[in-house]
């Protein structure tokens, strides 16, 4: 039943965690089961059009239900409209499928959807409904971890929707496209554990792109981040991204991305 | 009216003497995870760990991923709990050694393995079933168990153990 749920829920939405909690994808691992994760992330890109730059407030809650299943909600706030304005919202769930783990080291698959709404103007190319667009998301994931390294890779088709009430998706543009993903995480810091109140440091580069599958315009991000796990409690992300090439209209490529999370494990009885 | 009570007591008392002889007495429980090499993994382990009524206390060797849990006395906790645990954390069980009464391995939950047979009135157990082992020991059990017909069968509610002491 539960199963049959999550396959209905991928087709209907169809659209993206230590060394594999990375900050600009989803690794195929899922939070713990019974565990409530918060996130706020903001993103400050630069403006390539108009002077200034475009502020994004991302406020996330994760539950892990069992095991294998997790949801996400998420609210879309910008200052796109010269204030901060909530201009729409997200739901996401994930389902890992397949495991096999070893001592220190695991290989994961996963499925994900998502879905999207959003209010405001559409001005680029990107197809993006983590705050962009209105649209849907669905995919896989897979994710290795060897003692201190993880690398992860996913792959999704993404739709871009109208941006109700005012903004029809334009005619002219492709609306949906190819997503891929890759990327590398390392735990740098501490060499040798002490105790869960010790503070871990991760290193992480992830490489983001998307091919709009209309006209096969593409472009390719690098995103290097740093990572800070406090009191094995809570995360802190610090990253930079930069756009590698590109042949499609982006307003706003580069920029920070600055994350802040905290878990509560055991909410419910 | 006072005999009654006195009969009831004693009842009660023989009851209650019965059923906590039958039941398993796990004293302490060693888990290795595996899967994992994050402290905020191994803190999800700990926490779900923790949650259990049981438990007296948790102790955790972060850099082989072995938590060593004390239990209180009088627990009826199968070692299916703590497989449970680790597995609603995200992770899995590469081993799983038990300290209890030898008399808690005479039940027909149990089933040994290995013809060493303990005098010690506490024994220490691993065990070897799918899910208490890793990947691939457990493939290699699985050979050198193929005659143990129960072995094959992966019932979750019976458990093949190997006494260590």
């Amino acid at each position: 039943m539960r199963k049959g749920i999550i396959l209905f829920l991928v087709f209907v939405f169809q659209k993206n965690y230590s060394q594999e909690l990375f900050v600009v994808t989803d690794p195929a691992s899922n939070v713990p089961a019974n565990t409530l994760s918060v996130r706020l992330s903001q993103s400050l890109f630069k403006e390539e059009f108009v002077s200034g730059y475009n502020y994004h407030l991302m406020p996330e809650i994760t539950y892990g239900l069992d095991k294998n299943l997790m949801f996400r909600a998420a609210a879309f706030i910008s200052n796109r409209s010269d204030q901060l304005v909530t201009e729409g919202g997200s739901f996401y769930t994930k389902y890992r499928f397949y495991s096999t783990d070893d001592l220190n080291s695991h290989f994961r698959l996963a499925a994900f959807g998502r879905y999207s709404f959003n209010n405001s103007d559409i001005h680029q190319e990107q197809i993006e409904i983590m705050g962009h667009n209105s649209g849907y998301e669905t995919g896989l994931v897979a994710t290795k971890l060897i003692k201190k390294v993880a690398i992860s890779t996913s792959i999704s088709f993404e739709k871009a929707l109208d941006n109700k009430p005012n903004y029809p998706f334009p005619d002219d543009l492709g609306d949906n496209a190819t997503n891929y993903t890759l990327s590398f995480g390392k735990l740098v810091y501490p060499k040798k554990y002490t105790n869960f109140k010790q503070t871990n440091i991760n290193l992480m580069v992830e490489f983001v792109g998307q091919t709009i599958n209309e006209d096969g315009k593409s472009y390719l991000d690098v995103v290097p981040a740093i990572q800070f796990i406090i009191n094995s409690q809570a995360r802190i992300d610090l990253a930079y991204r930069q756009e590698l090439v590109s042949s499609m209209l982006r307003t706003a490529p580069n920029g920070f991305y600055f994350n802040l999370e905290y878990n509560f494990f055991n909410v419910f009885k | 009216m006072k005999k009654i009570n006195n009969i009831y007591v004693l009842l009660v008392s023989i009851v209650m003497l019965a059923s906590t002889q039958a039941n398993a007495q796990i004293s302490k429980a060693e888990i290795r995870a595996t899967g994992l090499t994050c402290s905020m993994c191994s803190n999800a382990i700990n926490k779900q760990l923790k949650s259990l009524p049981e438990v007296v206390t948790v102790e955790t060797d972060l850099n082989t991923n072995t938590f060593t849990v004390t239990l209180k006395e009088g627990n009826t906790l199968s070692p299916k709990v703590f497989k449970d645990k680790v597995e609603k954390a995200g992770f899995f069980i590469g081993s799983l050694i038990l300290t209890t009464k030898s008399e808690t391995i005479k039940q027909g939950a149990y089933v040994l393995v290995n013809k060493a047979s303990s005098n010690n009135t506490e024994v220490q157990i691993q065990v070897l079933d799918k899910g208490y082992v890793t990947e691939k020991e457990f493939k290699k059990l699985s050979k050198s168990f193929k005659n143990v017909e129960t072995y094959a069968s992966n019932n979750e509610d019976d458990f093949h153990i190997k006494i260590l002491n």
